[in-house]
C-alpha cells in the first residue's frame, strides 16, 4: 500500500479532513516541490567562492592596489554586511530566532569571513599586534560569540568556537597525535572551559539550542586529546583512567539524553584507545585477530541490545 | 528480486514522511498516534549515528574472522589458493548477509550493509588474487574480470538491498572495466562515457515504473549518478585529474594528451550536459538530478578556463560566487512573486523539517572548517612580505599558532 493509498483511505475513514489529504498528497507527489535546501546550498557556496577569491585577490594583487584601497574595500564590505545584520535584526531573544530575511545569515557568514580576512592582512602588513596572533584569535573568538549569540546563528557559533580552540593554542584541523603535552592540556582546558561555559548559558536559558553543538565539540576534543595521550606511552595508565571516565560519561549522557552520538563517540574512541593498551605490546597476530573478533563481537552484541532499547527515536 | 517486500518499504517510508509531516505540525498528535500504530514494520531499523558504529564494527569483525584464518591456515599460501578463499569467504559474508535480513529481519542497520559491502570487495581482490595474480594474468586481455565482476556484485548488492552507495561503488569498477579493451586514453573515455549511457538508458526505461512509490528515490539517485559519472568523464579537465594545469598554471593541461577533435568535442560536450541534466531534472521534478545538473554547471564554469587555455584570474572566483548568490536570489524571488508561492510547481518555502535540520546541522559542521579552506597559507613576517593569503585571520585557528 503505497502512501498516497493510505491516505485516501484515511480520508476514507474520517481520520484526516480533504484538505489535509489533498495537501499531504500533494507533498508526496512533489506538487509543489520544495527549492529551500538547494537555494540556502547555493547562497553558501556564492558567499565561500566570494570571500576565497577576495583573499586570493588581496594576497595576490596587495602590492599593486595599495593598503588603502584593500583596508578600505574590506572595512566597506564589512560595515556594510554588519550594517544590515543589526538593521535587519529583531529584538533579541533567549529562545531560537528565524533570520528575519531570506539572505540575513549568509550576510552575516559573510562579515564574519571578510573580518578574518581583514585582521590577517592587518597584522601581516603592519605588526600592529607584534605577531600575537593569539590576541587576534581571541578578539575574534569574543566577538564572534557575540554575533552568534546576537543573531542566533550556529555557523557563527562554530567560528567562535574554533577561534577559541585557536587561542587555547588548537588547531583542531591539523591536529596530529605525539606533539606536545601542552597541547594536550590546552585541548583539556578548552573542553572545561567551553563545557562549564555551555552548561551555564543553557542553565540560564540563553540560546539552550546551541548546547548541543558546544558538547559534540568538547567531546570530540577531549576523546582526541586522551586518545593522543595514550598513545604517547609516557603515563599512559593515567590516560587510560582518563579515557575510561570519558567513556563513561559519555554513554551514560547518550543513554540519559537519548543522543545517541554520544554513544558511538564511547564506544569508537574507547575500543580505539583500549584496543591500544591492550595490543600494544602482541607480535602475534593470532592473537591480535582472536581479540579483534572476540572483542569486536562483543561491541556489536552490547550496541545491539543498545539499539533495542534505543529504537529509532535518537 | 528485492529482500525486503514491497508492502515493508512502503511502510517504512510512510513511517518516514508521517514522523515529519508531525514534526511540520501537519498532522496533529492524535492523528500521527492513530497512524503510527497502523505503519507498524516489522523490519528492525536504527538510527543513522548506531548505523555507521554497527558498521564499522561489522568490519572489523569480518577482517578479524579473515585474518584469522588467513594466519592460521594459509601462512605461506600461494596467491591463488588466497585468491580462492577470499572468493568462498565472499560468499559466506554475501549469505550471512541474507541470513541478517531473512532471520533478524535488519534493514539499514549497518551490519548487513557491511557484510554486503564485504562480499564485493573479497570478490574483486579474490579474482584477482586468484586469476591474475601471475605474470601471464596481467598480459591477458581478460584482466577487465575483475572490475567486472566487482561493478556486476555491486549492481547485485544495490539492487537486491536497496543499498544506494553500491551504485556508485559499480560505476567505479565500471571506470576501470576498459583498461584492457582500449589502449588510447581518448578510447577509454569513450567506452566509460558509453557503459555509463546504457546505464543511463536502462534506469530511465525502469524507473518510470516506479514513479511515486519506495523505490523512486534508489533510482533517481541511480540516475544523478550516471549523469554525473557521464560528466566527469567527458570532462577532460577534471577526469585527467590534472589539478595543477587546472587551478595554478591555468593553462591547457589535459589538451595534449588527447586529439584534438576528442577535446573539443568534449568541450562542447560539457557544456550541453549540465543544461540536459538541469531540463530533465526540472521536467522530471527530480531534486537529484537538478542537484547534480547545478553542480556541473558550475564545473564547467569553473573549468572552462582551462579547458581554453586562458588565464585564470584571482577575482574569477569571486565573480562566480556573485554569479552564484544572484542566481539563487533570483530564483528565490521569482518563485516567491508567483500564486501562493508558488510557480512552474516549485517553491523556494520549507516545507520539509528535515531541510532545516540539515542546514543546522552542516552548518555547525563547516563553520569548524571554513576558516581553514578559506585561509591556509603561514604567515610571515619578513620586510618585504607580500600578503600570503589572509591566513588565520581570526575564525581561523589558525596555520602557524
Amino acid at each position: 500500500m503505497t502512501i498516497l493509498t493510505r491516505l485516501e483511505h484515511w480520508k476514507d475513514q474520517g481520520a484526516i479532513s480533504p484538505e489535509q489529504e489533498v495537501f499531504l498528497a500533494g507533498l508526496c507527489r512533489g506538487e509543489p516541490l520544495s527549492l529551500f535546501l538547494e537555494l540556502n546550498v547555493l547562497l553558501y557556496a556564492g558567499v565561500l567562492a566570494f570571500v576565497a577569491g577576495l583573499g586570493w585577490t588581496v594576497a595576490t594583487w596587495s602590492k599593486q592596489l595599495g593598503d588603502v584601497l584593500v583596508l578600505a574595500v574590506l572595512s566597506i564590505i564589512l560595515t556594510v554586511c554588519f550594517w544590515y545584520c543589526f538593521s535587519r535584526a529583531p529584538a533579541w531573544s533567549r529562545a531560537q530566532t528565524p533570520a528575519p530575511t531570506v539572505i540575513f545569515d549568509y550576510v552575516l557568514y559573510l562579515g564574519c569571513l571578510v573580518w578574518c580576512l581583514e585582521l590577517a592582512y592587518l597584522e601581516n602588513r603592519f605588526q600592529v599586534l607584534s605577531g600575537q596572533w593569539d590576541f587576534y584569535l581571541l578578539a575574534t573568538a569574543i566577538l564572534f560569540f557575540f554575533l552568534a549569540y546576537r543573531f542566533d546563528n550556529r555557523f557563527v557559533l562554530s567560528l567562535a568556537l574554533s577561534s577559541l580552540a585557536g587561542w587555547f593554542g588548537l588547531t583542531i584541523s591539523r591536529w596530529q597525535f605525539h606533539q606536545d603535552a601542552t597541547y594536550r592540556q590546552c585541548a583539556l582546558l578548552y573542553c572545561v572551559v567551553i563545557g562549564i561555559g555551555a552548561v551555564l548559558l543553557e542553565r540560564r536559558g540563553l540560546k539552550p539550542h546551541f548546547f548541543g553543538t558546544y558538547l559534540n565539540i568538547a567531546a570530540n576534543v577531549a576523546f582526541w586529546a586522551v586518545l593522543s595521550g595514550m598513545f604517547d606511552r609516557q603515563g599512559s595508565w593515567l590516560w587510560s583512567f582518563a579515557l575510561f571516565v570519558a567513556c563513561g560519561a559519555s554513554l551514560a549522557w547518550g543513554i540519559k539524553r537519548r543522543q545517541f552520538v554520544f554513544v558511538a563517540y564511547a564506544a569508537v574512541y574507547g575500543y580505539v584507545g583500549f584496543s591500544w593498551i591492550l595490543l600494544r605490546n602482541v607480535n602475534d597476530a593470532t592473537v591480535a585477530m582472536l581479540y579483534f573478533v572476540i572483542t569486536a563481537v562483543a561491541m556489536l552484541v552490547a550496541l545491539v541490545r543498545i539499539a533495542r532499547r534505543f529504537g529509532k527515536s535518537a | 528480486m528485492r529482500i525486503y517486500s514491497a508492502a515493508s518499504e512502503e511502510t517504512l517510508r510512510a513511517r518516514k514522511l508521517l514522523k515529519d509531516w508531525h514534526g511540520e505540525g501537519l498532522l496533529s498528535e492524535a492523528q500521527y498516534k492513530l497512524f503510527e500504530q497502523e505503519t507498524v514494520s516489522e523490519l528492525r531499523t536504527t538510527n543513522v549515528f548506531l548505523r555507521i558504529v554497527l558498521f564499522f564494527f561489522t568490519l572489523i569483525v569480518v577482517a578479524a574472522v579473515g585474518g584469522l584464518f588467513g594466519v592460521t591456515f594459509l601462512r605461506g599460501s600461494s596467491d591463488q589458493t588466497l585468491g580462492i578463499f577470499l572468493v568462498i569467504y565472499a560468499g559466506v559474508c554475501y549469505w550471512a548477509a541474507e541470513i541478517a535480513v531473512s532471520q533478524a529481519r535488519l534493514y539499514r542497520y549497518g551490519i548487513e550493509e557491511a557484510l554486503a559491502v564485504c562480499s564485493v570487495v573479497c570478490l574483486s581482490l579474490g579474482i584477482l588474487l586468484a586469476f591474475f595474480s601471475s605474470y601471464w594474468g596481467r598480459q591477458s586481455g581478460i584482466r577487465s574480470l575483475v572490475p567486472a565482476a566487482g561493478a556486476i556484485a555491486s549492481l547485485w548488492i544495490w539492487h537486491r538491498f536497496g543499498l544506494w552507495y553500491a551504485f556508485p561503488s559499480a560505476m567505479v569498477f565500471a571506470l576501470y572495466a576498459p583498461d584492457a579493451w582500449a589502449s588510447s586514453p581518448a578510447a577509454r573515455h569513450v567506452l566509460v562515457a558509453l557503459l555509463y549511457a546504457i546505464g543511463l538508458i536502462c534506469v530511465i526505461a525502469v524507473r518510470s515504473r516506479h514513479r511515486l512509490d519506495y523505490l523512486e528515490r534508489d533510482y533517481s539517485l541511480a540516475e544523478a549518478f550516471l549523469w554525473l559519472g557521464i560528466y566527469l568523464v567527458l570532462n577532460l579537465q577534471l577526469s585527467s585529474l590534472n589539478l595543477r594545469a587546472l587551478w595554478v598554471v591555468g593553462g591547457m593541461g589535459a589538451a595534449s594528451e588527447f586529439p584534438g577533435w576528442f577535446y573539443w568535442t568534449t568541450w562542447v560536450l560539457i557544456w550541453c550536459v549540465p543544461l540536459v541534466v538541469l531540463a530533465r531534472g526540472i521536467r522530471q521534478k527530480d531534486r537529484f538530478v537538478m542537484a547534480v545538473g547545478t553542480t556541473v554547471l558550475i564545473l564547467t564554469l569553473v573549468t572552462n578556463k582551462p579547458y581554453l587555455g586562458w588565464p585564470r584570474y584571482t577575482w574569477d572566483p569571486m565573480l562566480l560566487g556573485i554569479l552564484l548568490i544572484g542566481g539563487a536570489l533570483f530564483i528565490r524571488r521569482w518563485l516567491a512573486r508567483g500564486p501562493g508561492g508558488v510557480r512552474a510547481g516549485f517553491t523556494a518555502a520549507r516545507l520539509s523539517g528535515k531541510d532545516k535540520q540539515w542546514l543546522n546541522a552542516t552548518s555547525a559542521v563547516l563553520g569548524l572548517v571554513t576558516p581553514q579552506s578559506i585561509t591556509s597559507s603561514p604567515q610571515t613576517t619578513s620586510a618585504d612580505f607580500r600578503f600570503g593569503g589572509g591566513a588565520s585571520g581570526g575564525g581561523g585557528a589558525g596555520g602557524d599558532y
